[in-house]
């Protein structure tokens, strides 16, 4: 480069050779522009140079703008004319007149080509157009032939990539495992729908042998190949494929392993080769294949990039078949992608390689422009981005602009999987522009309903509705935008339209559509619910079916005719109304069968928890909640909520928060209020008072005008105070924090009536009124309980002190009654000794008689047991008295207390003591308890005479458990209200 | 243009963080950070080490929002039984405690200049200013009624004000309601001017750009953050990334960048230029309630549910 230039600053007017040699140079530095400039300087030097002719038209070809390409062209066809035998210009030539599909001359271009040329990237490039050319032509044999050809030229495989109009070519390390992705562009003529897209894999020969559906044929000879090259990849791939294709997939799965065993570099590719190949007959299966895959490609340590992104751009399926099911198929497997790579957060380079293949398979063109700052110097009024997501302006703006906004039909599926890929990862506003970019030159139902989407999840239910009735003026008749249709009208309360849609959109699949019938049979499951209302809750409206009224007798016969019509449809998952017993057994067959058919099983299972069959609908719930856990397509965050009420139901309330947790957790980023309440009510049930206001409190948080909630919060404080008032036993601090909470209750009820002056929420104003009044009685009721506690706090404190001080008295009293009976014992063993001192010295006497002996033994042994006796005692009161020094005034008190023997003295002493600390409330409890309440219950009185209330507490204590039930009962509305929400979700 | 994890302290509360402030830098002391919890306590905490200056009781229920003076001197943090409490940083001396019943309160913002203090009003649809001298209500800022409406509507209930923000010229007021419509109003004549629309879930946090008095950020549960040319009430742009609520907005000192927090657990930095997230921060295990840049830049906070708070370099 350097030296070019110097050549360039010594001879200014060099020939254009030169000029074409730093213009290469700067072309592969990739300094576009100043290659450009370099190639123009030359053909100006000489306008007969065709490299740099062939060079700026291949530049701006590669720009790919329309008005580029076809600059681009001329200038190629300018090139041909100058000199008909550059290689390159025919081989792009040959390329445009592919896409022309003037095959005749593509086919000469390139021919000419190959015998003009020895360079191996040329040459193949240019059997690749004749593989290309005789392929769409449906020519298979030439293509393969050809193909092979092609392969064979390329040494490395990078240089041959051509990311024009959607054909791309991936190389995969082994360059005989070329793989071309081809659009199939014979036969969808435009508008397009979802267009099918091929991917041709393996080597060329074998995969055109394979579309030439030749599959004996084919076997046969790749299985002699294999039978001298036992070891070959290459035959063991493609012996696979031809198993796949002739259904016999476990065979193929056995030839694909052995491939991976013996070259786990390809194994990888061999197993994705098998998912696709499998999509259309057995996505399971596929996905394990694609599993396997991630799992080698793991092993091997290697980035998962082209493969994985291969999966996501291209799927391999038997055109015109399944039409509106090939985007299906496609979200599951890019779903699938990053789902099952790391459940929890996405694999960025997966997502960012996809993101790069969709682009590459893109070219370039306006969406990039798009995608890039240029669109955002464009300022959408505020008042017209109600419209947002319609704004065709963008583009207007943009024509206006100068620049050409065209769309290759054959690219709008591509550029649809590209949007649809870039709101899976959340860049919803580059995915909307892309969808409305579809959507400014071709009318396509699904970008549509995609923008619907975006809006819904948005809750913008005007626009949503606006751009599915544009999607349904391109096809009226179209399940899937009706099926949303008729979710949006319910979503705006507007049941009545909302079931003619379903209808209709079940209508348009002769039933065979599950989710619109299920849908209608929420619709009269909500019409119970709705008209449920006015009984206590939605359990009980369901169970009153048979005595309900007219209307709810007419939807419930609707409800059981469209769950049978499930039935027939779907083996019976849904009709757990009419046989729960025999429909169980039912629905878990095909529980596993068909991932719609979990949601209808799961809708047996909440039939099933309606009729009280607890047991039974949690085993159903948890096989559906294992199935759905398996499989990375459905997240099914009801069964979870679904299961966790079936336990709440059976009373194990851990199990239940557990349940609820990990569903908020794992679903729902923690941001459902409305599980927040059912684990609140779980709480609440299992008496954990403070968690219950901990778990409604986040709630209000993230529902702050929801107030309902605060009513809840109020009710389970209430209810917190009144169970520790109910307490026999409570500590001043239980009671303060008891009348600090009953405070809180009193305000949040008094803000509830407040609000409820200002019609902000439904509730009646009596109700809350009464909860007020109550409140603050039981404020009243605790603030007395609570000076009482303090009171009894203190006397307990002076008690104790007392009782330490009767303690220590008692102790010194002992003490000193220690030292007295010692000093006694002294006294006594003192005549003793000296009596023995006299008989020993009647001993020595030789007149004693042998009786008086005997006795005076005996006296000493008395003496002698009962001094270790004193001793002991004594050494005790010593042990005692190391503790605490003796007081004299209180041990002389003590001492007028009767003293009679010494041993009985003694337990007398220890029993008073008792009586004293119990008196003190110390140490019994049952002492205590007896005391305590009569010391209340006569404050409680006195209290009541002082208060404003005539009423004696104890009835209002009655009232109150009344209100507590009542209120209870409308914890549980709330809850069951939402409960019939959760079940009209659960589909 | 990035963030660099400094120090994360964990069970920095016994409960989830709710909301975070900076208090700005006084004469005798630097910067702190002051935190609400559920846990119905206010933190104080020094930003250098992330050391526990102090911790304020007297708050029933959870604190759901904190804000500092410009002054540094004083601070309030409001709960959710709807008491403001004001007090002086330094000493936790009590200076006022307001109550506008029946509304509640959510986001509090005080003005520039620090002579009033902006308080959400919640279900009263309204802002209440207070004079922060006297600390009595001076105005109420109430979001009209759309006409047609019946006042027993049901609808009406939808405008719940959650949060405030004021202009950095303190001559506008924005609030965010949960209906997702923004409404501006004049200060100075205490004016409904307008609403901004285009979020349709509740507006949960908003801020002003601190060098732009007309550029406003909002952060909402639509997943989206919004950038308004407050005056001319026109959307200038919309930045999606977040896969879940976005709880929490704030714009950088320097006006270049904005952060959120969200429910999906990330703290993002955004480019303005680039309209884009640069740089989507991890550590916190569960929703990022609040976000803040310190007033002289150079610091962010986070604050989550996880117990947490974290401190970023911004660079």
């Amino acid at each position: 480069m350097t030296f070019v230039k110097r050549a360039l600053q010594v001879h200014p007017s060099c020939p254009g050779a030169i000029r074409l040699g730093i213009g290469l140079c700067r072309y592969k530095l990739g300094q576009l522009g100043k290659a450009r400039q370099a190639f123009q300087r030359a053909l100006q030097l000489d306008p007969e140079n065709v490299e740099a002719l062939v060079a700026l038209a291949v530049m701006d070809l590669q720009a790919n703008e329309a008005a580029g390409i076809r600059k681009g062209m001329e200038k190629m066809q300018r090139a041909f004319e100058i000199y008909p035998y550059c290689a390159m210009a025919l081989n792009y030539l040959a390329n445009h007149f592919f896409f022309t599909g003037q095959h005749f001359l593509v086919e000469q271009l390139t021919e000419t080509a190959l015998a003009v040329t020895n360079h191996g990237p040329t040459k193949s490039h240019s059997y690749y157009n004749l593989a290309r050319s005789y392929h769409s032509k449906g020519d298979y044999e030439k293509a393969g032939l050809y193909y092979m050809a092609s392969v064979k030229e390329i040494n490395k495989p990078h240089e041959f990539i051509f990311p024009y109009y959607g054909f791309f070519v991936v190389s995969i390390q082994d360059s005989y495992n070329v793989s071309f992705v081809i659009c199939s562009t014979a036969s969808c003529p435009p508008p397009p729908p979802p267009q099918i897209i091929t991917w041709v894999s393996g080597t060329g020969l074998g995969q055109v042998q394979l579309k030439l559906g030749d599959f004996r044929s084919a076997l046969t000879n790749f299985e002699k190949v294999l039978e001298i090259y036992p070891d070959n990849c290459e035959t063991l791939k493609a012996l696979g494929h031809i198993y796949v294709q002739l259904g016999q997939i476990e065979k193929a799965q056995e030839l694909l392993r052995k491939a991976a065993k013996i070259d786990p570099r390809d194994a990888q590719v061999a197993f994705i080769d098998l998912g696709e190949l499998l999509i259309s007959s057995d996505t399971g299966a596929a996905l394990d294949a694609f599993k396997t895959a991630r799992t080698l490609l793991k092993k091997a340590g290697e980035e998962v990039p082209i493969e994985v992104l291969n999966n996501i751009g291209v799927i391999h399926f038997e055109k015109g078949e399944f039409e509106h099911f090939v985007l299906c198929v496609f979200f599951w497997v890019m779903e699938f992608v990053y789902l099952s790579l790391t459940p929890d957060s996405f694999d960025v380079l997966v997502v960012q390689s996809a993101h790069q293949s969709f682009k590459d398979a893109l070219g370039d063109g306006i969406w990039l422009t798009l995608l890039d700052s240029k669109t955002k110097t464009y300022v959408i009024d505020a008042s017209a981005s109600m419209l947002q997501f319609k704004d065709m302006q963008l583009f207007h703006r943009f024509e206006n602009d100068g620049n050409h906004v065209e769309l290759p039909w054959n690219k709008v599926t591509v550029l649809f999987n590209l949007a649809r890929l870039l709101e899976q990862i959340h860049d919803t506003v580059a995915a909307s522009v892309l969808y409305r970019l579809i959507l400014f030159k071709v009318d396509y139902v699904d970008a549509y309903l995609r923008l619907a989407a975006i809006a819904k999840a948005r809750n913008n239910l005007q626009l949503s509705i606006e751009l599915v009735n544009e999607a349904l003026k391109v096809n009226g008749k179209y399940p899937n935008a009706l099926s949303m249709l008729g979710d949006l009208e319910l979503k705006n309360d507007d049941w009545v339209k909302a079931k003619e849609t379903f209808r209709a959109a079940s209508d348009a699949t002769d039933g065979k559509d599950s989710y619109a019938t299920l849908s209608l049979l929420n619709i009269h499951l909500i019409c119970l619910v709705g008209f449920g209302k006015g009984n206590w809750n939605y359990f009980a409206a369901l169970r009153n079916e048979k005595r309900a009224p007219k209307l709810e007798a007419t939807h419930l016969e609707k409800a059981k005719e469209l769950y049978t019509r499930d039935d027939k449809s779907q083996s019976g998952s849904g009709s757990g109304k009419a046989k729960p017993g025999l429909d169980f057994a039912m629905a878990t067959q095909v529980i596993v069968q068909h991932t719609s058919n979990l949601y209808a099983a799961n809708g047996a299972g909440v039939v099933l928890a309606e009729k009280g069959q607890f047991d039974v609908s949690k085993d159903l719930f948890t096989q559906v909640q294992e199935a759905a856990s398996g499989s990375v397509f459905v997240q099914m965050p009801d069964v979870w909520i679904n299961l966790a009420h079936v336990y709440f139901a059976q009373g194990n309330f851990a199990l239940a928060m557990k349940m609820y947790q990990n569903c908020l957790r794992k679903f729902y980023y923690n941001t459902d209020a409305q599980i927040l309440l059912y684990l609140a009510r779980t709480h609440y049930e299992a008496e954990q008072w403070q968690d219950c206001k901990k778990s409604l409190l986040r709630a209000i948080h993230l529902a702050p005008s929801n107030y309902t909630l605060r009513f809840d919060a109020g009710v389970a404080m209430q209810k917190f105070s009144a169970s520790t008032l109910q307490k026999t036993r409570r500590t001043a601090d239980e009671v303060r924090s008891t009348v600090a909470e009953l405070e809180n209750a009193v305000r949040v009820f008094s803000h509830l009536s407040a609000a409820s002056n200002l019609h902000l929420h439904g509730f009646d104003e009596k109700k809350i009124n009464t909860h007020v009044e109550y409140c603050k009685h039981l404020l009243d009721a605790a603030k007395i309980h609570r000076e009482a506690a303090e009171r009894e706090e203190q006397q307990n404190r002076q008690r104790q002190e007392a009782a330490r001080q009767a303690a220590l008295a008692e102790e010194a009293r002992r003490k000193a009654e220690e030292q007295k009976k010692y000093l006694e014992q002294w006294r006594s063993s003192t005549p003793a000794s000296k009596r023995r001192e006299r008989s020993e010295n009647d001993d020595d006497e030789v007149g004693h008689s042998e009786k008086r002996r005997r006795k005076g033994g005996k006296r000493r042994k008395k003496d002698k047991s009962s001094r270790s006796h004193y001793e002991t005692e004594y050494a005790e009161a010593d042990m005692m008295d190391y503790r605490e020094e003796p007081e004299d005034e209180d041990a002389s008190m003590n001492y007028r207390e009767p003293i009679g023997q010494m041993n009985d003295q003694d337990d007398d002493v220890e029993e008073n003591a008792n009586d004293r600390l119990a008196a003190a409330g110390l140490e019994d409890s049952d002492v205590d308890d007896e005391m305590a309440p009569s010391i209340t219950a006569a404050r409680r009185r006195q209290a009541l005479s002082e208060s404003d209330d005539d009423e004696p507490f104890e009835r209002q204590l009655r009232d109150n458990t009344d209100e507590l039930q009542d209120s209870d009962g409308e914890l549980r509305e709330n809850d069951h209200k939402s409960n019939g929400g959760a079940a009209l979700d659960d589909d | 243009m990035k963030f660099a994890g400094l120090k994360s302290v964990e069970n920095a509360h016994e409960e989830s963080v709710w909301a975070v402030t900076w208090v700005p830098a006084t004469e005798t002391r630097p910067a702190l950070l002051l935190t609400g919890s559920l846990d119905e306590t206010v933190k104080l905490w020094r930003p250098d080490d992330m050391q526990l200056e102090r911790t304020n009781t007297g708050h029933c229920l959870g604190v759901v929002s904190v804000a500092a003076h410009p002054s540094g001197i004083i601070a309030a943090s409001a709960s959710l039984d709807s008491f403001v409490r004001v007090f002086d940083v330094d000493t936790n001396a009590s200076i006022a405690t307001l109550e506008a019943s029946p509304s509640e309160v959510w986001q509090m913002q005080f003005d520039p200049k620090g002579t009033t203090l902006a308080v959400a009003g919640g279900g009263s649809a309204s802002v209440k200013l207070w004079d922060t001298a006297t600390w009595n209500l001076i105005a109420t800022l109430s979001i009209p009624r759309p006409e047609g409406l019946k006042p027993t509507d049901k609808s009406s209930s939808k405008k719940f004000v959650l949060s405030v923000a004021w202009s950095p010229d303190g001559r506008r007021i924005a609030c965010g309601s949960m209906d997702g419509t923004i409404s501006v109003f004049d200060v100075t004549r205490a004016k409904f001017l307008h609403h901004l629309e285009g979020h349709f879930m509740p507006v949960r946090s908003l801020v002003y750009s601190p060098v732009d008095p007309r550029v406003l950020f909002s952060a909402s549960d639509d997943t989206h953050v919004h950038m308004y040319d407050a005056e001319g009430k026109s959307l200038v742009t919309a930045m999606s990334g977040h896969a879940s609520w976005v709880l929490s907005v704030d714009a950088s000192p320097d006006g270049a960048a904005i952060t959120t927090g969200s429910s999906d657990r990330t703290v993002k930095l955004w480019d303005l230029n680039m309209r884009a997230a640069m740089q989507s921060m991890t550590n916190h295990t569960d929703q990022v309630w609040g976000v803040s840049f310190r007033p002289l830049g150079g610091r962010v906070v986070s604050v989550s549910d996880d117990k947490s708070i974290s401190l970023y370099e911004y660079s």
